[in-house]
């Protein structure tokens, strides 16, 4: 499903002949009754739900959610728990079994994918040093990332980068903390998420969060020339009274 | 000491573990090797050499006939996987790890391992074959068999992904000829591919575009079926995909696009699309992986020789877009490569493309220069006025950087990188204006250049003498520079080479070299070459090697009366080589420069003519036909001309023994012949044809 701007306001009643003088006001009542008019399929509305479920991993609501909807998923529900494992010890700091897990869900992926078998071999490096594993460190840093920095230049800066943080005793107050931030985690985990949806011929990102976006950048337009009720709340939707 | 792999047994362990007796000691070291190897191109390296490969193979082997003993055996199933995931990975990427799996003969087990009812192993074994097929190394699939056709099929129609994804790479890597390619089109499979184009999951579709540009290179008959009604709306289908929203996607609808328009120029004709085109694979520059580093490859393949495309490229900035990149400095290899070799094909043809990279470093100039182009040289001195270009200070203030920018790409680590910085500086190097005003005969060029002349790689060389070729001919003062570095003693010792390309290309430089320079010079080059061993150029095996050294002579001996001299050094060694090599003269080209040196030779005095005069007639020998008047009979204009030049310098009226070689002339039926020629269809023979008919005539001749 694909929704693009013109054909969203047009979808809307969005009137763009508009005075530039004075802005045009659409009432409420006008409002819910032009929503009225746009026919929406139940089913695709079900299908961009099932998308973000599968996308985002929640394999149990997933499930439930086939069942009552009768919508089906366009993945192996199997293959989730398999990527969510994977993200989760990324997430939890367990690398290496991550990278184990990854390989015998798909070898191709670390092999064809430098950069983020480099990142996640990079997590690992921050893990031990996190744990104060300072002479570990130093020997995967010099067995497993020294030589993918002579592969290639970035990696050089990145390694170079996060083997100085050996150098600060406090490691959590230095200026290159942000490494060992959980956010970190967080970055490395979702990278291996997207390699794997993307092994699997699967979009990365769910399309609700693209939809909402949309919805803003239209809304934003339609302000320029007409006072109608927005939606500013977006978790329960409602429709503010047009400021007039 | 603490150890980061001390939980992780040694390589040599791992391998002793293989051997286990133990079923499950076994495949947690075969799983080991696996996750040890994946993404690591020196483990992979470590284990090869520790002869890893023969042992998972035979683990493989072994459990095939598991399988067949006891049937579904959920150990023998987890063998199988990671075994041949092992396998896969050592082949990734790598190709010694490929060789070593085809050597442990683990490929005909894999293929039958294909029909294994388990999805997992046959999940496994398909990308472990599909990592064999992106080799050059993969053993060729015989297309023309009807059961590997069939097979093939039964690849292409697999619902699962790897298997299908097989059969596409069976096609990428297999198909060679217009055979094959019509026998896959006539066994219905470019509508297969079409199918999973336009229905197919993301690696499917770019599967689907690799098989397609493979089975329609070159091949206009299979691009027009398939364009044809005959299926659906393929040409639409691809043209989407170039707008996919997946990098690599795109860029592979590019590539068979261009593949299309190559093979077929008809199609693809519209300005939208080549723009589209263009701005699509400049764009792609921009994607940090392998992507941006095939996208100048692709865009080379589509402006290479077409001066539309080319010009439609700089109107999209492209060579402001490559500049940007190469100045940002630490590329990948190929990319880098790959941006130096599409400004080469932007800089091959148009003066417009060359300003503008130019423009990034040229330096002042005013006033005028003469100069000839540069691999072509006429007889005597023929030059051609080109109009000075006039540049401002502050366009000069960017020379040197660029210039650098150039040299740091000639002294580059990679050998790739170093080649296409000498292919794009000979393109630069085309323009007249540039050369004459002496931008690229300086150190900072000259220098890294000849440098290269001795590079290990024989690429290289014939790249560098290809650039040395068109920088030389920069006029007058600048060449002694290019003595003065040791360009020329290298140029001589290059051109005894062992590699044929090699030594034609420093001959080619050397012709260039003493292309209209003056007598000290020449007599410097020619001591240095001596005639010796000129001669012997002349008759080197390779007719390459022949031409250039004709060429040589011909520039040599052109100008100064005195220079006519070389060919009758030592007996007139030069002077009998040429003769005996037009006798044989194995295409055009050779008869070309041969006559032209011999033309120069004959505008020297009356003693320089006869001893042409004899040449040409003392060769006739037994044979009824003089080889001159095979020459004026050849479908070739510029041997036709070359000869009848020949002909006007020994009946020039001015000297005495013109009416006596007329006469010869005429006996062997030349002149004759030559009156044959008066309406022929090049302007330049009919314009000489006529001087030798007034001259001719000028003797009483009617």
């Amino acid at each position: 499903m694909q929704i693009l701007g013109a054909d969203f306001l047009a979808s809307l009643g969005y009137n763009v002949d508009i005075e530039a003088t004075s802005k045009k006001v659409i009432t409420r009542e006008e409002w819910e009754k032009r929503l009225n008019d746009v026919k929406i399929r139940k089913e695709d509305m079900n299908k961009l739900v099932m998308n973000f479920l599968v996308t985002e991993g929640y394999v149990e609501a997933a499930e439930k959610f086939r069942m009552e909807s009768g919508t089906e998923p366009d993945i192996d529900l199997a293959t989730i728990s398999d990527r969510m494992a994977v993200k989760k010890a990324v997430q939890c700091g367990n690398v290496e079994d991550a990278i184990e897990k990854v390989n015998d869900l798909n070898p191709e992926i670390l092999d064809t994918n430098p950069q983020l078998f480099f990142h996640l071999q990079q997590q690992r490096l921050i893990e031990l040093i996190r744990n104060g594993k300072i002479e570990e460190a130093l020997e995967f840093a010099q067995e497993e990332l020294a030589p993918r920095g002579e592969e290639n230049q970035t990696f050089l800066e990145e390694l170079e980068r996060t083997v100085s943080l050996l150098a600060f005793e406090d490691v959590s107050n230095c200026p290159l903390g942000e490494l060992l931030d959980i956010s970190q985690r967080l970055k490395t985990a979702s990278e291996v998420n997207a390699a794997i949806l993307t092994s699997q011929s699967h979009e990365k990102d769910p399309k609700l969060p693209s939809l909402l976006k949309m919805l803003i950048w239209a809304q934003n337009q339609l302000d320029e020339k007409a006072a109608y009720p927005r939606i500013n709340n977006l978790s329960n939707a409602t429709l503010e009274d047009p400021t007039v | 000491m603490p150890s980061a792999t001390v939980n992780k047994p040694r390589p040599s362990e791992l391998l002793s573990r293989l051997t286990s007796a133990e079923p499950e000691v076994k495949v947690r070291a075969l799983r080991e090797v696996k996750n040890q190897i994946i993404g690591n191109r020196t483990k992979k390296l470590s284990f090869l050499k520790l002869g890893a490969v023969p042992a998972v193979a035979g683990i493989l082997a072994d459990s095939i006939d598991d399988v067949t003993e006891n049937n579904n055996c959920n150990n023998t199933n987890n063998f199988l996987v990671q075994s041949a995931a092992a396998l896969g990975s050592f082949a990734c990427g790598f190709d010694a790890g490929v060789q070593a799996v085809l050597d442990a003969g683990a490929f005909p087990n894999l293929l039958r391992l294909l029909a294994n009812p388990n999805e997992k192993v046959v999940d496994a074994v398909a990308r472990a074959l599909r990592m064999i097929y992106q080799s050059k190394l993969a053993p060729k699939y015989d297309f023309l068999q009807q059961k590997n056709m069939e097979f093939l099929i039964s690849l292409l129609n697999s619902e699962k992904e790897t298997v299908s994804g097989l059969g596409a790479s069976i096609i990428t890597r297999s198909c060679e000829t217009n055979l094959e390619q019509k026998a896959l089109f006539d066994a219905g499979i470019l509508r297969k591919l079409n199918s999973l184009l336009e229905g197919g999951s993301l690696s499917q579709r770019d599967a689907s575009l690799e098989s397609l540009a493979t089975i329609f290179r070159n091949n206009p008959e299979v691009i027009s079926k398939f364009a044809g009604p005959e299926i659906g709306r393929p040409l639409s289908s691809i043209i989407d995909l170039a707008k996919d929203r997946y990098p690599r996607t795109r860029l592979l609808a590019c590539m068979c696009l261009i593949v299309i328009r190559n093979a077929s120029p008809h199609f693809l004709q519209d300005i939208g699309i080549k723009t589209k085109l263009i701005h699509i694979l400049l764009e792609l520059l921009d994607d940090p992986g392998q992507v941006g580093d095939e996208a100048p490859f692709a865009f080379s393949s589509l402006i290479a020789q077409k001066e539309d495309l080319q010009k439609l490229a700089l109107e999209a900035n492209a060579i402001d877009k490559f500049h940007h990149h190469i100045k940002k400095g630490s590329l990948h290899p190929r990319r880098y490569e790959g941006i130096l070799l599409a400004l080469a094909d932007m800089c091959s043809k148009l003066e417009s493309c060359r300003t503008k990279f130019l423009s990034l470093q040229v330096c002042f100039f005013s006033g005028t220069n003469y100069l000839a182009q540069p691999n072509q040289v006429k007889p005597w001195s023929h030059s051609r006025l080109w109009p000075p270009m006039v540049f401002t200070q502050q366009q000069s203030l960017s020379l040197l950087q660029v210039l650098n920018l150039v040299a740091d790409a000639l002294t580059d680590y990679n050998a790739g990188v170093r080649a296409a910085a000498c292919i794009c500086l000979k393109s630069v190097t085309r323009s007249i204006q540039n050369l004459s005003a002496g931008y690229f005969m300086n150190e900072t060029i000259v220098i890294p250049l000849v440098q290269l002349f001795l590079d290990p790689s024989t690429s290289v060389q014939v790249a560098a003498l290809g650039a040395t070729s068109n920088i030389v001919v920069d006029f007058r003062t600048h060449r002694s520079i290019f003595v003065q570095c040791g360009g020329m003693k290298q140029l001589v010792q290059l051109a005894k080479s062992m590699e044929s390309s090699v030594r034609s290309n420093a001959l080619w430089a050397l012709k260039n070299f003493v292309f209209q320079a003056d007598n000290r010079l020449k007599e410097g080059v020619f001591s240095e070459l001596t005639a010796s061993f000129l001669s012997s150029l002349i008759r080197d095996p390779e007719p390459s090697v022949q031409e250039q050294a004709l060429a040589l002579v011909r520039n040599l001996v052109d100008g100064c009366i005195n220079l006519i001299e070389f060919v009758f050094a030592e007996d007139g060694l030069i002077l009998g080589a040429i003769g005996r090599q037009l006798q044989c003269a194995s295409k055009a080209e050779i008869g070309i420069q041969g006559m032209y040196a011999l033309c120069n030779v004959a505008s020297g005095n009356e003693f320089h003519r006869e001893a042409v005069m004899q040449l040409l007639f003392t060769q006739m020998g037994d044979k009824n036909q003089s080889f001159v008047v095979k020459f004026l009979q050849s479908n070739d204009s510029q041997l036709r001309t070359a000869t009848v030049w020949t002909i006007v310098n020994l009946t020039c009226p001015s000297s005495p023994g013109a009416p006596c070689r007329l006469e010869k002339l005429r006996n062997a039926g030349i002149v004759s012949q030559i009156k044959n020629m008066v309406n022929d269809p090049c302007v330049d023979v009919k314009l000489r044809v006529r001087t030798v008919l007034g001259q001719s005539m000028a003797f009483g001749d009617n």
